[in-house]
């Protein structure tokens, strides 16, 4: 009885690991052996493995082009999320506490409409009447920063509860700093965590949207790839699982970086506290 | 993949909202001006997220062409209603079995102490994978367990010829098989601080009043955690729901689930004149996912009351 106790976790987590892993496997293998998985032997295992799939794909025009179009949507959807959301989170615990129910419901709102119904109920009103707006690349930035703000509400909201905003503020401006002042070199500073990981999310999931990129038919880097799974499968799978790495290590990068502020916060906290 | 963020059930905040006054109020506005600086939100969630929805319903009440009946109606007869069910059931199994399983590996990885480092390894992992998905976790599957699958292959050499069989990565079960691979991890990591949240007093009281595992179990370690399972339900049953790209590449946009459907209406690949039906059913989706973040909130109240 001791022994299954013991041996069945480990056993079930061996299992759930290849479950994770095979498919991630496979799709490396399918990337770079030239090899269909019909003739595939043990004599040939270690034959013909090749990144020139990638390759190929990572010097096409189009890639290129889409890469680019993602990349500006990107920055400019993390710009608008955050010019949004700063002042809005900061406002609601300075001067409208009351209202933060409100705000954070309607942030949860996104989850309620899929992005499916939103690019439906988007297309149904803006095509008749700012056909323009829709035509435009940038006409993505807007709802990609709707479908990031749950998590960059709820990110700014637990940084600056970890504060104590109102000292903060009082003290800078006892001490005669403008409004613009304090969120500059104040304010901001103490959300440096908080911004950052809002900003790394948004990024990945500006990256990976393809549902209403696909609808409006926008090409940007997953609606490439999806096409060029026809025309370069090899090089579309490769590229598939080059954006996976290069996601697993942001998603690294947010969590070294909230682990690390965790433990200064109380520190901070401290300091703070000590100032009047 | 998008639900980011509020996974968080069983965490709670030790801090309130509420300010301490101070001699510095004069900075402060008058009550009835204090929510002027929210006009830039309301305004942008307005224009962006909630004229569409308003407008979707809008056209979803009109009827279609050669037609007496609002789409909303035709929506829900016949083939649509079938891909209805067929969405929902997929959405159910996934988050049943997502709630098992995910629950089940929380509670194994937190049975292993060492190395230490395993366990954040799992949960940086399950925050990858919960968060995979789109166009590369549908490659991925296609890649192992398509018919020309890596998987399938190796399953074939045991004499399991899994086509035969009448799998397909696109049909049901195989739909369900990838939904699993982001729905297990989301579990995962809602599971996770719903067990640390069982403190290990709290056992050792009912077995020093002679409880055996079981009973400790059945009536105190299951109702602690109901909040965490039933809200996890919620969450990834919505998941499940909303989910388009993958079905859509799985199944090179010829699956029967909802959101794939809406989009032959939205492109007009289909009869002219039933353009509404699309809206239609973009709403009765708004509706089902109303319904269960609604549930997935009052869940995420009650534990967070209980634990305050």
């Amino acid at each position: 009885m001791k022994f299954v106790a013991k041996i069945w976790p480990r056993l079930y987590i061996a299992i759930a690991i290849v479950f994770f892993v095979a498919p991630l496997l496979s799709m490396a293998r399918f990337a770079f052996q030239r090899i269909p998985v019909i003739s595939l032997g043990k004599d040939n295992l270690f034959k013909r493995w090749t990144i020139d799939g990638l390759l190929t794909t990572l010097r096409d025009p189009e890639f290129l082009h889409s890469l680019s179009v993602s990349l500006k949507v990107a920055f400019f959807t993390v710009l608008v999320l955050l010019f949004l959301m700063v002042p809005t989170t900061l406002w609601v615990h300075l001067s409208a506490p009351r209202w933060r129910g409100v705000v954070e419901t309607v942030t949860i709102l996104p989850y309620v409409v899929p992005p499916i119904a939103l690019v439906v109920g988007v297309s149904g009103t803006y095509r008749s009447i700012a056909p323009w707006f829709l035509a435009s690349n940038y006409s993505l930035v807007p709802f990609y920063a709707i479908l990031a703000m749950p998590f960059t509400f709820r990110s700014l909201d637990v940084g600056i509860k970890a504060l104590d905003l109102r000292t903060l503020v009082d003290a800078a401006k006892s001490l005669g700093a403008s409004s613009l002042r304090v969120m500059w070199n104040v304010l901001l500073p103490n959300l440096r965590t908080s911004l950052i990981n809002a900003a790394f999310l948004t990024i990945t999931v500006v990256l990976g949207e393809f549902t209403i990129a696909s609808l409006l038919l926008k090409r940007t880097l997953p609606m490439y790839m999806a096409q060029a799974q026809g025309s370069e499968p090899q090089g579309a799978l490769g590229l598939g699982l080059l954006i996976l790495v290069l996601t697993t290590i942001l998603f690294t990068l947010v969590s070294i970086i909230r682990k690390k502020d965790s433990k200064s916060i109380n520190v901070k906290n401290i300091n703070v506290g000590m100032v009047p | 993949m998008a639900l980011t963020g509020i996974s968080s059930l069983g965490q709670s905040d030790p801090k309130g909202g509420s300010h301490t006054r101070t001699p510095l109020q004069r900075f402060q506005l008058p009550v009835k001006f204090k929510p002027i600086g929210l006009i830039p939100f309301f305004g942008f969630v307005g224009l962006f997220l909630v004229w569409p929805a308003i407008s979707l319903f809008r056209l979803a009440i009109q009827p279609t062409k050669n037609s007496d009946i609002s789409a909303m109606r035709e929506a829900i007869t016949g083939d649509y209603l079938d891909s209805f069910i067929y969405t929902i059931k997929l959405s159910l199994l996934t988050a049943l079995l997502g709630v098992l399983l995910g629950s089940l590996l929380a509670a194994s990885v937190l049975r292993i102490e060492r190395p230490r480092w395993f366990r954040n390894f799992m949960t940086s992992f399950a925050g990858v994978a919960a968060n995979l998905g789109g166009i590369p976790l549908a490659f991925a599957f296609i890649a192992a367990l398509g018919t020309q699958g890596l998987i399938t292959k190796m399953i074939d050499y045991f004499g399991i010829n899994l086509s035969d069989a009448g799998f397909r990565i696109s049909n049901f079960a195989g739909i369900t098989i990838v939904y699993l691979y982001f729905q297990i991890p989301l579990m995962f990591l809602i599971m996770v601080p719903a067990f640390n949240g069982l403190r290990a007093s709290w056992s050792e009281a009912a077995a020093s009043l002679g409880a055996a595992p079981w009973q400790y179990w059945r009536y105190v370690g299951l109702p602690l955690l109901t909040p965490a399972l039933l809200g996890g339900f919620l969450l990834l049953f919505s998941n499940a729901f909303s989910a388009y790209a993958t079905a859509y590449a799985l199944s090179s946009g010829g699956a029967r689930l909802v959101p794939v459907q809406i989009r032959f209406f939205l492109q007009g690949n289909t009869i002219t004149g039933k353009d509404n039906l699309g809206y239609a059913l973009a709403a009765w989706m708004i509706i089902i996912m109303l319904i269960t973040m609604t549930g997935y909130l009052f869940v995420r109240r009650r534990a967070e009351k209980w634990q305050q």
